[in-house]
């Protein structure tokens, strides 16, 4: 994942990106440049510094869902779910 | 939400309710039918405008103030505190600007039309009014910005040139009924100048290094070309305003080279995005915010031109004519139907459910007819201009009503249709 900003790692749990340090809009960039990519699997776990709103109409127009579970004390930690 | 997200405090905590920002963009799309409304009953002065009371100064200040300033106003109560990672203080502030403010404009306008100096001064401080609470919130917000120096430092340009725009405009306002300043038309062309180039053309650059990036998705733009666009639009501002107060020539076409350097720079910042973009198909919006960049070098040559003393018919008129609808106006147009659908789409997000997605939220037949209509009114309006017939003026300031109109059909079904009012013919 060299050619798109943040941290990309694969676990057990899903694809992991972390997009904290990052200037807007590169978090977004980061997350949907995944989301786009050939075979992008579902989950997608994403360690963000806050709550990042502003790519919630973009996650519903390429029909991801998202939802916000329980992180680390410094980040917003969602899971999104390619839609069926 | 999470404990984590809770303590953190999101974006969402920067989000101010979808009402505030969608009463300014409701608002700025009301005015611009008045604009051209207006521009069409003053046709006939048009042209050879050089001040003075009537329908083109009206027209021209619900455009500016109506329109310009107004979306100005919405978007930066809703995307600077993205932008800094600072709250707004408070959001009742807002609210109150906007109701001081609107009713400012309109009997301001009112006031122009026949120099009514009881309207044009409730009106102009109606104006000042709304416009000196909106410059303090951001004054706060933009005080030690968490993040996006570069946008904070663009809006605290735009900030000063504000002040001194409301300060000269207040003072002309004044003038109209006792006539102190012996060279009203300096003060006005300052006040003009400032107001284009300083406060609106500021926020529209510094906005753009945000919003740009973010809508073609691309990587953040380089730092150092930022810092040298900042420069460069700053000592050109600066150096125009100073110019046209000592009645500079030489200092004038410098200012304006400047000028054309920073606008330079400017679109090579958006190059750049371009260049790093994920997203391929843009879609109208971009095709109207494109063109407006044609339109900012246009008006800055034929400015240029009008300055050496080229033989440019009606050349003042056709600079502000270009920078205004040709620049701002389409630039404007092109990103609020962009971020209409997104800041809806947003909030609906936040309630919970299924949120409308972007593209059930844009009508695009709407928006095709005000793009075409809103072109023919560009090219009309400056023809009419440079040939200074009257009628062609008038039929172009009719389909730029009729644009207006059709615009304001799509950002009404959008307010429909977030507010769960759902009309049978929205697609």
């Amino acid at each position: 994942m060299t050619d798109l900003p943040g941290k990309h790692w694969r676990a057990d749990d899903g694809h992991h990106i972390d997009v904290r340090g990052l200037e807007p809009p590169e978090p977004m960039v980061a997350i949907l440049g995944y989301l786009e990519r050939e075979g992008a699997s579902s989950p997608v776990i994403v360690h963000h510094f806050r709550e990042p709103v502003f790519i919630y109409p973009e996650l519903a127009e390429r029909r991801w869902s998202h939802e916000i579970v329980a992180g680390d004390p410094d980040e917003v930690r969602l899971i999104l779910r390619k839609i069926p | 939400m999470s404990i984590a997200a809770t303590f953190l405090g999101g974006a969402k905590d920067r989000l101010l309710p979808a009402s505030v920002p969608f009463r300014y963009f409701m608002a700025a799309v009301i005015f611009q039918i008045l604009a051209w409304a207006a521009l069409i009953l003053g046709a006939d002065e048009l042209a050879e405008f050089v001040g003075g009371t009537g329908y083109v100064l009206a027209a021209l200040h619900l455009l500016t103030l109506g329109v310009l300033v107004m979306t100005a106003m919405g978007a930066s109560f809703q995307l600077l505190p993205v932008a800094t990672r600072k709250p707004l203080q408070s959001v009742w502030p807002a609210q109150l600007a906007f109701w001081i403010f609107v009713p400012g404009v309109l009997l301001l306008a009112f006031g122009m039309l026949d120099g009514d100096a009881v309207f044009l001064h409730a009106g102009g401080a109606g104006v000042v009014g709304g416009l000196l609470i909106f410059a303090v919130l951001t004054a706060l917000n933009l005080r030690k910005p968490a993040g996006f120096q570069i946008v904070a430092l663009h809006g605290w340009g735009a900030l000063l040139a504000l002040v001194v725009v409301a300060s000269l405009g207040l003072a002309l306002v004044i003038d109209f009924s006792t006539g102190f300043f012996e060279n009203r038309q300096q003060i006005a062309m300052i006040h003009m100048v400032l107001a284009i180039f300083g406060f609106m053309g500021l926020l529209v650059f510094g906005f753009s290094q945000i919003l740009i990036p973010m809508f073609v998705l691309s990587r953040n733009l380089p730092l150092r070309a930022s810092r040298i666009e900042v420069g460069l639009s700053f000592a050109a501002i600066i150096g125009a305003a100073v110019s046209l107060f000592y009645d500079s020539t030489a200092g004038l076409i410098a200012a304006t080279g400047i000028g054309l350097a920073a606008a330079g720079m400017y679109l090579w910042l958006m190059r750049s995005a371009f260049q790093t973009r994920m997203r391929k198909r843009l879609g109208l919006s971009f095709v109207l915010i494109k063109i407006s960049w044609g339109m900012m070098i246009l008006g800055l040559l034929i400015g240029l031109a009008v300055v050496v003393g080229a033989p440019v018919p009606n050349g003042m008129v056709l600079t502000v004519f270009v920078l205004l609808v040709g620049w701002l106006l389409t630039f404007l147009m092109g990103i609020l139907q962009r971020i209409m659908p997104f800041l809806a789409s947003m909030h609906a997000s936040g309630r919970g459910g299924k949120p409308p997605l972007l593209s059930e939220l844009t009508a695009e037949g709407p928006l095709k007819v005000h793009a075409i209509c809103h072109g023919v009114a560009f090219i009309l309006g400056f023809a009419g201009i440079v040939a200074g017939v009257e009628d062609v003026i008038r039929i172009a300031a009719g389909f730029g009503f009729i644009g207006a109109l059709a615009f304001t059909v799509f950002a009404g079904l959008i307010v429909i249709k977030i507010t769960g009012n759902r009309l049978p013919f929205f697609k």
